[in-house]
């Protein structure tokens, strides 16, 4: 082995370790108001297994996908995509282990399906925080030109379902979620469906955030139907399914059921629109 | 611009054509750790999903250990759920007797009992619980 290829490898090595401390603190950061939230541990051990078991296989292909846009490593083939999303998995399921050890919620006496399943609900949040860890605390790079192509329309569609999902999962463990539902008239929730939309599509287009879009082309109408619509469509989708894994949603009217996901929908649709500005 | 732009990236990363070749030895641990960890959970909660889905709370109590305080007498208890799901808010009764008579009760609640899994605390009463007949029940559970 030449000098040049050793050195391009231990250089490899020092800085994957770099983005690996990157991303444990990103885990932490993030990770850290649903750490301490005590439902999330008592679902963690109460919820039903099947929807925990889903909901965590659910986060791979969401950490793939946000790795192929926002990874804490630049990545050139599929194979590195992987890689880095089971990294940020490892990195978020040590980080919610030793956090929970720590504040004594989980201890050697308990059950293995109780420790498991505590430290594998606060994994996805923190999985999810140490991949936007680069984007959001690492060195700012140059504008990344092969980067910016793939941000298809498909690709932004997902991207605001992650955002969704990771504001919305920040509240839907709370019992406020539901207790906010029960307390709105019809009329009250159909205000806050219309204020959600016209947020989500203000704080993209309008409000002037770094990494604005620009609407280009495309007039007002055709924008607001394929973007804002189609991300609130995700965001209410998205607080259905949070709603369903959390077991929020048993034994509820359909009125009721929709008051609910409307209302989880007022932060994950502020999830959807702040995701295009920081992933 | 387009220079220092290169720079930055030869500076931090590997050039595209031989990355593949070249993927660290800490990241090949890392992803694989990622993995197991990936495959233990998702594994464990379908397993348990599997043998332990539904089904009602069975819910044991039993005394551990029965200690002086100075002021009062304290029953150390444990209740272990074998049953297939959790029970909140469960109610513990003890009841010590002498023969049919009721001399003492106290009660303790468990927010949470797991399914398998066990929860301790512990009754209070002002006569030694050894001395006489110490019954205890569990009057209830609400599904969390």
């Amino acid at each position: 082995m030449d000098i040049t290829r050793q050195r391009t490898l231990l250089h490899d090595e020092a800085h994957f370790a770099r983005a690996l401390a990157r991303a444990s603190a990103g885990a932490v950061i993030f990770a850290l108001p649903l750490l301490m939230t005590m439902e999330m541990w008592e679902l963690g051990f109460y919820m039903d297994r099947f929807r925990l078991a889903l909901f965590v296989a659910v986060t791979l292909p969401v950490l793939f996908g946000l790795s192929y846009f926002a990874g804490f490593e630049e990545t050139f083939c599929w194979q590195d995509d992987l890689i880095d999303a089971l990294s940020a998995f490892a990195v978020g399921f040590l980080v919610s282990a030793a956090l929970l050890s720590i504040f004594n919620i989980i201890d050697a006496e308990q059950s293995l399906p109780e420790i498991v399943g505590k430290i594998a609900l606060q994994s996805v949040p923190a999985s999810i925080g140490a991949m936007l860890a680069r984007k959001q605390l690492g060195q700012q790079d140059a504008p990344n030109e092969e980067r910016r192509q793939r941000s298809s329309y498909p690709g932004e569609l997902f991207l605001m379902g992650v955002g969704a999902l990771f504001v919305g999962f920040n509240v839907a463990p709370t019992e406020e979620m539901v207790l906010i539902s029960y307390k709105m008239s019809p009329w009250q929730a159909i205000a806050l469906a219309f204020l959600s939309l016209g947020l989500l599509h203000s704080f993209v287009y309008t409000v002037g955030f770094a990494g604005q879009e620009s609407r280009g082309e495309d007039g007002f109408l055709s924008v607001f139907l394929r973007f804002s619509v189609a991300g609130y469509g995700i965001a209410l989708l998205v607080s259905l399914y949070l709603l369903w894994t959390f077991e929020r949603t048993g034994g509820l009217s359909p009125m009721e059921l929709v008051t609910s996901a409307v209302v989880l929908g007022f932060p994950s649709a502020l999830g959807a629109a702040t995701a295009r500005l920081i992933v | 611009m387009a220079d220092t732009n290169q720079v930055g990236r030869d500076r931090s990363y590997e050039q595209p054509d031989n990355s593949s070749a070249t993927v660290s030895r800490l990241a090949w641990i890392a992803s694989g750790f990622g993995l197991l960890l990936f495959l233990g959970s998702v594994g464990v909660l379908g397993y348990e999903g599997l043998t332990r889905h539904g089904g009602d709370p069975v819910i044991a109590v039993t005394v551990e250990e029965v200690t002086h305080d100075g002021n009062r007498w304290h029953a150390r208890i444990r209740a272990d759920n074998s049953g297939g799901s959790t029970g909140a808010k469960v109610r513990i009764e003890g009841r010590l007797q002498s023969g049919p008579t009721v001399l003492e009760t106290s009660m303790a609640e468990f927010d949470y009992l797991p399914a398998g899994s066990f929860q301790r605390g512990g009754l209070y009463f002002d006569r030694d619980p050894r001395a006489f007949e110490l019954r205890l029940r569990v009057l209830g559970y609400a599904e969390p």
